[in-house]
């Protein structure tokens, strides 16, 4: 009896854990899908992620791209990603208002899209 | 020369890696958890707290080692994170003062040794370098903490 409460309780208190984990990194943006288009001004690859500085027409925003596991296992290189590149961003926007900083989660260059996330919709 | 060291190639392969970098910084952490494990109880005692307990210079003898051992390995992998981006954290205002933090821990620890107990139970001046090193000490993983958040 006491061996089912305990299990009990484990699965009910691992409930909540599920969206923390799948939202880890997010919660700084807002939830909406965001969708930013620009040139690439200049870019940082590498841990703990990559960045890169995108010329829109809104102004310049900062790109937060995934780190260099992450963007590999998309089919992205840092070559593809050079400065003067025109791409399509899909993610997700600061919540700060007027803060102009995104995180990716697809990237669309000359129509071909690249998921750095694809258990995620975008 | 900051310039420099972010671009040997070892510390780009760093920079570019998929399971070494996490693994620096995990060592980082580890490192940084026996040092602060370590000297908070040694600390506290020199505060007084539990002074029933066991001569001061017993209990350094074992927790002193362990909070050095942890300050070896957290000061290398910090150097190797450091390196992967040199320009951007001696830049910023958070990592400079987790520098000076540390530097200031790290003279607290050396004055304390010179100055501070012969082996005979700790007077006010040690208590008060006690708590310094906790707060120092603190301090310093709070701003290392802060980096990943804050520009």
């Amino acid at each position: 009896m006491r061996r089912l409460h305990v299990l009990a309780l484990l699965s009910l208190g691992s409930i909540p854990l599920t969206p923390i984990a799948a939202h880890h990194g997010w919660a700084w943006a807002t939830g909406e899908e965001f969708e930013l288009a620009g040139i690439v001004k200049s870019v940082r690859h590498g841990n703990p992620h990559g960045e890169m500085q995108l010329r829109a027409t809104s102004g310049e925003w900062t790109v937060e791209i995934g780190q260099p596991w992450r963007n590999a296992q998309a089919g992205l290189t840092a070559q593809m990603l050079r400065p003067g590149t025109r791409l399509l961003i899909h993610g997700h926007r600061s919540a700060k208002s007027g803060e102009r900083l995104m995180k990716a989660e697809r990237i669309v260059i000359a129509g071909k899209s690249y998921n750095l996330y694809p258990d995620r919709p975008s | 020369m900051l310039g420099a060291i972010e671009t040997a190639r070892p510390i780009v392969a760093l920079k570019d890696s998929y399971l070494a970098y996490p693994l620096v910084n995990t060592a980082h952490i580890i490192g940084i958890a026996l040092l602060f494990g370590a000297i908070v109880p040694l600390d506290l005692r020199l505060i007084g707290w539990r002074s029933q307990s066991e001569p001061v210079d017993q209990l350094s003898r074992i927790l002193l080692p362990l909070a050095i051992a942890g300050l070896l390995i957290a000061v290398p992998a910090g150097l190797l994170l450091f390196a992967t981006d040199a320009r951007a954290y001696a830049a910023a205002p958070l990592f400079q003062a987790k520098m000076i933090l540390i530097a200031l821990a790290i003279a607290n620890a050396l004055a304390l040794r010179r100055f501070g107990w012969s082996g005979s139970e700790p007077n006010r001046p040690v208590a008060f370098a006690g708590a310094a090193s906790i707060l120092l000490w603190l301090g310093a993983i709070t701003c290392g903490r802060l980096l990943g958040y804050i520009e």
